[in-house]
């Protein structure tokens, strides 16, 4: 089975064409989206900021990452899960789209990031507060975190401009079942 | 009447994605600092520390990104004026903004620092994250309705 099989098969999932067949459900996941975004988002830019010694030097680095670990995977989880909603609904279109593979490409070398600094950096916060100042290490891995968190935001943001190739697409499937509401007269006479 | 075409930043189709870009960078900044505050307040991450420190800490970080999205959200305003205008979402959203950005530096500004917590924390936390939501819900929302 294709990847493009397998796209089309996650959009034509009972819950991909629920989400698209409505006018607001799409837009209500994605400011969901939105909010987890910032919300858990600056967990990640305070604790890479920490580690830079940009923010709130004054607490130790342990206090900022350790108490941080926790909330930052809730995030995640809620972010991915808006994330793969959202994506399957459009599944087929976003296969075209060069943003989506870009930012999972870029996803994946959040995991890679994870799996090389997490036990070398992440875990070991409490002994940056021992030594005189935080390794070259740990500031390496937090500035490749904002810098990978940042291009993954203007990634994410690129996929809507990335208009769909209708010729490609099956056509019941791209367009939304249902517009948004008529205007209220009432609220519409000026 | 402003007219979309005359606007020099729509000549060129890169301009709004970047201020777009701007615009999430300085929102993420102002509303997760912000953020940061009101999970105190509810008992959720930097434990280690009060509300108010917090707040004290990131302060510059929450000006800087509300400088950050003063500055862009104006100029994506002005890359199509009239449909902003009459946008009822666009609208929604700057009632929430106006309410949101008041609210944390007054009332919310002052029960942080004189070390709220408790019953009272949790509702000063509600209201803050319920208004910054509806400023997310609003924006989002502009290209749907």
């Amino acid at each position: 089975m294709s990847l493009l099989t397998c796209a089309q098969w996650l959009q034509s999932t009972g819950w991909a064409t629920a989400i698209r067949g409505s006018w607001y459900v799409y837009p209500v996941i994605l400011s969901l989206h939105m909010t987890a975004i910032s919300l858990f988002g600056a967990m990640i830019v305070v604790t890479d900021l920490r580690l830079l010694g940009i923010v709130m030097r004054k607490r130790p680095v342990a206090d900022v990452v350790d108490e941080l670990r926790i909330p930052k995977r809730i995030g995640f989880v809620l972010v991915a899960t808006c994330g793969a909603l959202l994506a399957s609904s459009k599944a087929e279109e976003y296969y075209y789209n060069p943003f989506f593979w870009t930012k999972m490409s870029l996803l994946a070398l959040v995991a890679v990031h994870a799996l090389v600094f997490r036990g070398s950096v992440y875990s070991r916060a409490a002994e940056f507060d021992q030594a005189a100042r935080i390794p070259g290490k740990a500031k390496l891995a937090a500035s490749l975190s904002l810098l990978l968190w940042f291009c993954i935001a203007c990634a994410g943001r690129g996929i809507g401009y990335i208009e769909p190739p209708l010729d490609k697409l099956h056509a019941s499937l791209a367009q939304p079942v249902s517009g948004p509401p008529a205007p209220i007269p009432w609220l519409e006479r000026r | 009447m402003f007219l979309a075409e005359a606007n020099p930043l729509n000549g060129s189709p890169l301009v709004f994605p970047i201020l777009e870009c701007m615009h999430i960078v300085g929102w993420a900044l102002l509303v997760g600092t912000i953020g940061l505050v009101d999970f105190r307040l509810l008992g959720v991450g930097l434990r280690r520390q009060t509300a108010a420190e917090t707040a004290k800490d990131l302060a510059p970080w929450t000006l800087l990104g509300l400088a950050i999205i003063l500055l862009s959200g104006p100029l994506l305003f002005s890359s199509d004026p009239d449909m902003y205008y009459l946008n009822r979402s666009f609208q929604f959203k700057m009632v929430c903004f106006v309410l949101a950005v008041t609210f944390n530096y007054t009332f919310h500004r002052k029960m942080v620092r004189a070390g709220v917590s408790g019953g009272a924390g949790v509702a000063v936390a509600c209201v803050s994250l319920l208004l910054w939501v509806g400023v997310v819900f609003g924006g989002i929302f502009i290209a749907f309705v």
